[in-house]
């Protein structure tokens, strides 16, 4: 009845990325653990690290490379370094969506990182760049400069980044900061095309929205928003962005931004990367609360078993719509996470992010 | 009288013919291509200005015993001494430029001099004879590989148009027979609109058929089925029985969406063969039309696209993002119209290329609406169609993985749920947007701990009466994050279902990778696990109306129960397909020694009985 590892790989091959591929490495995985077969469910793993990486299962994705460098460190000779330390950035990529993980453990992370690039020959430009990634998810946009100054000084080596990337960051560190005219400045060549990855401009143009807005570039805004939200409206990685563009809309197309809302809430609710949940719920409470202004009622669909709808009544039930009380649910719980992560980063950044929309 | 004048390339023509042949095309075939490309510029060009002008373009092949030289002829507009210097200067002209020369628009797809290069991969001598239909003298030009030409004005007038002379060279013969130049021919120039005729042995041979009226207005089509299909089979080599016709607004794309008889992997290469300008200029275009319609091979033609240097695939620009969007919503268009005058043949579709369709519905919920009721899913209730589950049922549940529906399908269908797998591709996402296209249906995501709300309880005497039992079946899981539950539920057979909620089970997998993780991720795992312990404990579900679960609660045996438990919770583990960590691998190897062990001493008593 089970299917054999090859069976499964082969499934896994004929698929395109995303859960149901994932599904099939863990098992995969798991077969090969049943059998001891170090090499097979390390292969398997590290497709799992990559796929869930990019398709927005971080939390799986660090529990497979959890796994991997474990196996690795006992068996040196039996894996290729060179895959499992660039995916090691993966990683740490995302490590700070996580509230639990205390900044101690962020940072051994990081030097854990940078000694292994070290002992295999490479530079700390790759640990200067994800500190000040790190930084930069923690609100502590200052200290997250400081490291890209430093970052910036160096050398490419053999792991960094591709060039779109690493001007990506740039963008969002602008952002961050509030520069809304160094923020389209450094978005310039991504937004010309000039510098493209696999995930840029995918996550650049979501950056640019607000800021173009509020220069009064609004049609080119609302070009960028087309042509951005096309590229991200379909993988789960992107809630973050997906939700920027909710957020966006509801100062300048509410009743598209519901549309996006209702699409991706129910991705939201099971979402593993707790970050993103808050930015979602925080965007999409905004374009809530302004819906509720409306003269019309407004009538979220949300699935029923959705844990925003309770003690609120019937979706769509004559008066003033459900729009005002399902914002002010979402708000709570961003907030509830928002103070997480506050705690954790030792300041208040995202209560004080969320208060300002 | 005859003048002749000599001048240079200023490339290396040697390096530029190595980079053409090794780097740029695919094959030193396309020479045939580039000539006929040529050949139908010229033609078009002189009928801008002679619109009367009856195109022809003429292939022979002559040289029997020697060398074969090939000679292609059409009454084009011919080369002016002017056209000459101009077309070849174009070469030195692309190294200067950034863009890249071969992806300018311009009125014609080939640029006589570069096409005119490609034929040094086959041929080391080339000799053009032309004539412009502007006037002025004949010409003779001939080139060498070395980099060289001369231009030569001839004493007598030609007919206006241009003919090209190619020596084979050696090692080129395949390129110059009959039956390649014929397939070859045809292969590239199917869709040219003038004729083409070949010499052969039995005499000129028309190649390409004349355009049937469905080229240029592929709505018409639809009345030319038979003729249609045979071109598509012509031409892709498969036998098709239905296809959708393409057409951009402006008219300038167009084609036929052929639609393949089978179903085909989501991974496979989408090869469509594209004709610009009439010209094949691909036959695995793979970025023409969005990503989700795989179940189509098509037929495309346009005139407004831009090819990358190579000439087989588009530049990734706003443009083709244009056509693409464009025939894309023809395909869309043509379903929806299916959908509600020909159901039957949207069926046919949908039974062969569901993913397809699905693909398309995750994307698009208006095309969702229209076409979720023929769309197949795996459910509790067998293979069905979601219409027919849906005019059975009011409520419908689904599981995020399969692995989720593994472990509580039988369950769920014995309590009479119908429980969608939604661990295919797509369909749990399909799923959670029921409700959004189909109004009046309820639609829930069921995780495992779900099931157990059709569980019959215990009535209250059951209660007091297996107490002491229950808890201490209890305590024996505690140390496994599980309580015990004891139920009554179907079916029968199964005595105990383990569940837990997706926090417990990422909980379960967290701590499973702790035991092989390095000591700094280890306790990273540990502090999200941490976060995680409020999701609660697992659940292990006791069925009372199976035989041996009640036999043994009944039993009264206090020294059973613990590893009988234990026991238990792991088989449902195995049941489940969890991985098991080390203590509870434990468990099963003393388990099942210490079930050994005393069925081993049940017999010896009962042999000793008996003896």
């Amino acid at each position: 009845m089970s299917k054999s590892y090859e069976e499964l790989m082969d499934e896994v091959y004929d698929l395109p990325d995303g859960l149901a591929k994932i599904n099939l490495l863990e098992e995969a995985a798991r077969e090969a653990d049943l059998r001891n077969d170090i090499v097979d469910a390390y292969e398997a793993r590290s497709m799992i690290v990559e796929n869930a990486t990019f398709n927005g299962y971080p939390m799986k994705a660090l529990v497979a490379f959890s796994w991997m460098l474990g196996q690795y460190d006992k068996n040196r000779d039996l894996f290729d370094e060179y895959n499992l330390l660039w995916s090691y950035k993966w990683i740490l990529d995302k490590i700070s969506c996580f509230p639990d993980i205390p900044l101690t453990q962020i940072n051994e992370l990081l030097e854990d990182m940078r000694n292994r690039y070290k002992e295999h020959g490479y530079s700390d430009r790759t640990y200067y760049f994800y500190t000040s990634v790190n930084l930069l998810q923690q609100g502590k946009v200052e200290e997250a400069g400081e490291f890209l100054k430093k970052f910036r000084s160096m050398d490419e080596d053999m792991m960094s980044d591709c060039t779109a990337c690493e001007q990506n960051r740039l963008v969002e560190y602008a952002a961050a900061a509030g520069d809304d005219e160094a923020t389209l400045e450094a978005a310039k060549p991504i937004l010309k095309g000039k510098m493209t990855c696999g995930e840029v401009p995918h996550v650049t143009i979501s950056k640019v929205l607000m800021p173009l807005y509020r220069l009064g570039q609004l049609e080119e805004a609302e070009k960028q928003q087309k042509k951005g939200y096309k590229l991200i409206k379909n993988n789960l990685d992107f809630l973050q962005h997906q939700s920027e563009h909710i957020y966006y809309l509801s100062k300048t197309d509410p009743f598209k931004g519901l549309e996006l809302l209702e699409r991706h809430y129910p991705n939201m609710l099971g979402h593993e990367n707790p970050f993103d949940k808050m930015m979602f719920l925080a965007h999409s409470s905004a374009l809530l609360e302004l819906l509720s202004g409306e003269s019309v009622a407004v009538a979220v669909r949300l699935p029923e078993s959705s844990p925003h709808l309770n003690g609120i009544e019937g979706q769509g039930s004559e008066g003033k719509g459900n729009a005002g009380p399902i914002a002010a649910a979402f708000r709570e719980d961003a907030l509830v996470l928002a103070d997480r992560f506050d705690r954790r980063n030792g300041n208040t950044f995202y209560r004080n992010y969320i208060q300002s929309l | 009288m005859s003048q002749q004048d000599n001048y240079r390339f200023q490339v290396n023509l040697g390096g530029m013919i190595d980079i053409l042949s090794n780097h740029l095309y695919s094959s030193p075939k396309v020479y045939l291509r580039e000539l006929l490309q040529n050949a139908v510029d010229a033609v078009t060009a002189r009928r801008e200005i002679e619109p009367s002008a009856e195109g022809s373009i003429k292939i022979d092949v002559t040289g029997a015993g020697g060398p074969a030289t090939l000679t292609i002829q059409d009454n084009g507009i011919g080369l002016t001494e002017e056209n000459i210097h101009e077309f070849l200067a174009v070469i030195g002209q692309s190294s200067k430029r950034s863009g890249d020369l071969l992806a300018q628009n311009t009125t014609f797809i080939g640029r006589f001099g570069i096409g005119l290069l490609s034929c040094f991969m086959v041929s080391d001598e080339i000799v053009v004879l032309t004539q412009s239909a502007k006037g002025g003298p004949s010409l003779e030009w001939r080139g060498k590989p070395d980099g060289t030409y001369s231009i030569r004005k001839l004493d007598t007038e030609l007919t206006p148009g241009t003919r090209v002379f190619l020596r084979c060279k050696p090692g080129s013969e395949a390129y110059f027979e009959q039956e390649f130049l014929e397939n070859s021919i045809y292969y590239y120039g199917a869709m040219l609109p003038y004729p083409i005729t070949l010499q052969t042995e039995q005499g000129f041979k028309k190649i390409n058929e004349t355009l049937p009226i469905w080229i240029k207005h592929p709505d018409m089509a639809r009345s030319h089925k038979a003729e249609v299909l045979a071109w598509g089979e012509r031409l892709l080599g498969e036998r098709f029985r239905d296809f959708i016709p393409l057409q951009t607004a402006s008219g300038r794309t167009g084609g036929i969406a052929f639609i393949l008889p089978q179903g085909v992997n989501l991974n496979a290469k989408r090869a469509h063969r594209v004709y610009l300008k009439h010209m094949l200029v691909s036959e695995k275009a793979e970025n023409i039309l969005p990503d989700w319609a795989f179940f189509v091979k098509c037929l495309i033609w346009s005139d407004e696209l831009q090819l990358t240097a190579s000439r087989e695939h588009f530049y990734e620009n706003e443009q083709l993002e244009e056509v693409r969007s464009e025939l894309g919503e023809s395909i869309r268009g043509e379903l929806i119209t299916m959908a509600e005058l020909a159901p039957d043949r949207l069926q046919a579709i949908i039974g062969a290329h569901a993913l397809s369709m699905k693909a398309l519905a995750v994307e698009d919920d208006q095309f969702y609406r229209i076409i979720y009721r023929w769309l197949p899913f795996h459910s509790s209730a067998g293979q069905r169609e979601l219409g027919e589950l849906l005019r059975e049922h009011k409520h419908l549940y689904y599981t995020l993985t399969l692995d989720e529906y593994r472990q509580i399908t039988h369950v769920a269908a014995a309590q009479s749920l119908v429980v969608i797998n939604g661990g295919y591709i797509y369909d749990s996402e399909l799923m959670s947007r029921l409700p959004l296209v189909h109004g009046g249906v309820e639609v829930e995501r069921l995780l495992p701990e779900d099931v157990s709300f059709t569980f019959t309880d215990l009535t209250g005497d059951e209660r007091r009466y297996y107490y002491e039992a229950t808890r201490s079946a209890d305590a024996v899981l505690q140390d496994f994050r599980t309580q015990v539950q004891l139920k009554r539920f179907k079916p029968s057979e199964l005595p105990a279902l383990y569940t837990l909620s997706k926090e417990s089970s990422d909980l379960r997998s967290l701590e499973l990778t702790r035991e092989a993780a390095t000591d700094l991720f280890s306790s990273v795992l540990g502090n999200l696990s941490t976060g995680l312990q409020n999701a609660g404990y697992a659940t292990l579900y006791l069925n009372l109306d199976n035989p041996v679960i009640s036999r043994l609660f009944n039993s009264g045996q206090s020294a059973i129960l613990p590893i009988a438990i234990k026991m238990l919770y792991v088989n449902a583990l195995m049941m489940g397909h969890y991985p098991m960590n080390r203590q509870e691998l434990a468990v099963l190897n003393n388990g099942i020694i210490q079930f050994i062990d005393w069925g081993l001493s049940s017999n010896h008593n009962n042999g000793g009985t008996t003896a």
